[in-house]
């Protein structure tokens, strides 16, 4: 007896995290990404690389936020949030990007064309590019598929020493990140980030203060992204039919005239 | 025919831009696009596809539209510009070809959008039918060496397929010209609210109706000025009378969605946004529909030429707000276009005027230059040909 494919997520509870980058680790070291000569930067604390780039398929996010009396470190990760309906995915011209039942948003290099249509239509600005490649190619967190795949956890979330991410069913992660809000209201604010966020998403964050505030993308609706283009891409068909139809008939009405006048001036 | 041209000083100029923009084009396949270009992780279109693709392509659209008054409208007292706008068409569509092989990370691999089924992506459909159409204009445009060449056996095949083929490529510009609005629409969040509109594929194909006979006139008046021919005013100022109707409704469109999406208030602001979208509006369109809506402007040559070039540059700039100017990621994150992106983009428009200042020497493009050719007062199906028994 088989069973249907249960799509899987992980929750990141930000609240747990101490920032000690372990996740960013095993991710470079499970999708062989070089490590790079990183700076720091004018920007906050500790917090290194400044962005995700394409060796960097993950990153802790430090935030300074002043916290009752003092300043103090709030945490945050930027990763593919492997959307439910993927905007990227719906922009792909030769889908190289495609979610799979189990929920990872995987990349094929092999349809790739190089347009970077995916990165323009990432509401979360997470695909990124090798431009000083020759060939260069799409970059991004991958929900360790393969992993995955073979019933394993993301490499994340197997390194985690604090479990701020945690790996199941979907439905049960969003269960237990509810429990967790419940149980500790003091702790959380009372919000799941990628619940509802663009109609749904196999990653979810939780937080101690506003996500806004630790660098999230906030404000995003609730409805899938690719409806945005597909309400005017499903009629393109009929519209050409339309279109091709009217025309014809107008060419053959203007052209008839044509033909009669010129008739008409011969005859005269 | 005489395929001998004498080289004008304004041909080196073009040759000089193309020789520049290929020393570019190297540097780009040697090292990859970062190494002459600014777009990045944040900004990954830029210039190259506000300019070498959006604006190349809705300029291109002067060949459906004037094929669409001339042909299927049957107004065939405006044949005169069904030739120039065609080959028009041709170039800047090759062009943008040729900057989307620039542009792409992985120019080899383009054929995959042939072989592949992605019918929600806008991009999917713009590839598709910017082939196809691509394809419709050589076919097209073929008929006018053809016909030079005496092959009068492939002119006869090729002018019963003539009627469909020409309505196909006008119905392909109507999908793709507002696919490539569909394209920025999957992204509300990083457009300004000035320019991100659902009504983004409309205002995108309206606007590139109405760049048409903008440059059907441009080309025109340029054209009779460097070949030295008397331009026919009167047509002329006909077909500058449909482009003041056009700027006006496009104009009355574009103001409509605003208001309708509640955007007075961006308008007003004093940001850089409202400023570039005052320009927009101010020189793209309300300064040459005020020009146009004059008699004296229609009948003067400059004054067309001057309100011509304003509507082109309006729909440029509209392009570059939509795509760069009124995209916003990250605070931290900027984008400028570096003189290695403009180069080369340079070096395509170069390269697009050269061939067509070329083609117009040696084939007749215009009606004026080739007195061998009848006046089609009333001009027949395929209209793209000569009077019949010329051939």
């Amino acid at each position: 007896m088989t069973t249907a494919v249960k799509p899987k997520a992980m929750i990141q509870d930000n609240t747990r995290c101490i920032g000690c980058r372990a996740c960013m680790v095993a991710c470079k070291s499970w999708n062989n990404r070089p490590a790079d000569h990183t700076d720091f930067f004018a920007g906050p604390g500790y917090q290194n690389p400044r962005d995700l780039d394409a060796n960097n398929y993950t990153l802790i996010t430090f935030n300074e936020i002043v916290t009752g009396a003092r300043p103090d470190w709030v945490f945050g990760r930027q990763l593919c949030m492997h959307c439910e309906h993927p905007a990227c995915a719906s922009a792909c011209p030769t889908t190289a990007l495609s979610k799979t039942a189990l929920c990872p948003v995987v990349f094929n290099k092999n349809r790739c064309i190089g347009c970077r249509a995916c990165m323009q239509a990432c509401p979360f600005l997470i695909p990124k590019y090798d431009y000083e490649n020759r060939a260069p190619l799409i970059h991004k967190c991958t929900f360790c598929a393969d992993r995955v795949e073979a019933g394993l956890k993301p490499a994340c979330a197997t390194v985690c020493p604090t479990s701020a991410i945690s790996f199941g069913d979907r439905d049960e992660m969003v269960a237990e990140a509810k429990r967790r809000i419940a149980s500790a209201p003091g702790t959380y604010i009372s919000y799941i980030y990628g619940l509802e966020e663009v109609g749904g998403t196999n990653v979810l964050h939780l937080s101690s203060v506003p996500f806004e505030q630790i660098g999230y993308v906030t404000g995003l609706p609730k409805t899938p992204m690719p409806d945005l283009t597909h309400r005017w891409l499903r009629v393109t068909p009929h519209f050409f039919a339309l279109l091709y139809a009217v025309f014809a008939a107008l060419t053959w009405i203007t052209h008839r005239r044509s033909r009669k006048h010129e008739d008409g001036a011969k005859t005269s | 025919m005489n395929w001998r041209i004498r080289l004008t000083w304004w041909d080196w100029v073009l040759l000089t831009i193309m020789a520049i923009a290929f020393v570019l084009a190297v540097v780009r396949y040697a090292g990859g696009i970062g190494t002459v270009a600014n777009i990045n992780n944040a900004y990954p279109w830029g210039w190259w596809v506000g300019y070498g693709i959006m604006t190349m392509i809705a300029v291109g659209g002067v060949g459906f539209t004037i094929t669409l008054l001339v042909e299927v409208f049957g107004v065939h007292r405006y044949h005169a510009f069904l030739r120039p706008a065609v080959l028009m068409a041709l170039l800047c569509y090759s062009g943008a070809i040729i900057m989307l092989m620039v542009e792409l990370g992985r120019p080899w691999m383009v054929w995959m959008i042939l072989v592949s089924w992605a019918p929600t992506a806008a991009l999917y459909e713009v590839g598709w039918c910017a082939f196809l159409y691509l394809s419709v204009l050589a076919f097209e445009f073929a008929q006018v060496p053809l016909e030079q060449l005496g092959w009068g056996r492939v002119l006869s095949i090729t002018r019963v397929v003539y009627m469909p083929l020409m309505l196909l490529g006008v119905t392909l510009s109507h999908l793709h010209q507002s696919s490539l609005g569909t394209l920025m629409t999957l992204i509300p969040h990083k457009i300004n609210v000035l320019w991100w509109s659902e009504q983004l594929p409309l205002l995108y194909l309206f606007s590139a109706m109405m760049a048409g006979p903008a440059m059907a006139i441009l080309e025109y008046l340029a054209a009779a000025r460097w070949l030295g021919f008397e331009p026919r005013m009167e047509m002329v100022a006909g077909l500058a009378r449909i482009e003041a109707w056009l700027v006006a409704l496009f104009l009355v469109f574009k103001l409509g969605d605003l208001v309708s999406r509640g955007a007075t208030d961006a308008m007003l602001s004093g940001t850089w946004f409202a400023l570039s979208f005052w320009v927009e509006v101010g020189f793209g369109l309300l300064l040459p529909l005020v020009l146009l809506i004059m008699p004296e402007v229609r009948h003067s040559r400059g004054g067309l030429a001057v309100a011509s070039a304003l509507i082109v540059a309006g729909v440029l700039l509209h392009r570059l707000n939509v795509t760069v100017i009124g995209l916003r990621v990250r605070h931290w994150e900027t984008y400028v276009p570096s003189l290695g992106e403009i180069g080369i983009t340079l070096g395509i428009t170069a390269g697009a005027m050269f061939v067509f200042g070329a083609l117009i020497r040696i084939l007749p493009i215009h009606e004026e230059l080739s007195p061998a050719t009848e006046r089609h007062a009333a001009a027949p199906a395929g209209a793209l040909r000569r009077a019949p028994g010329v051939s």
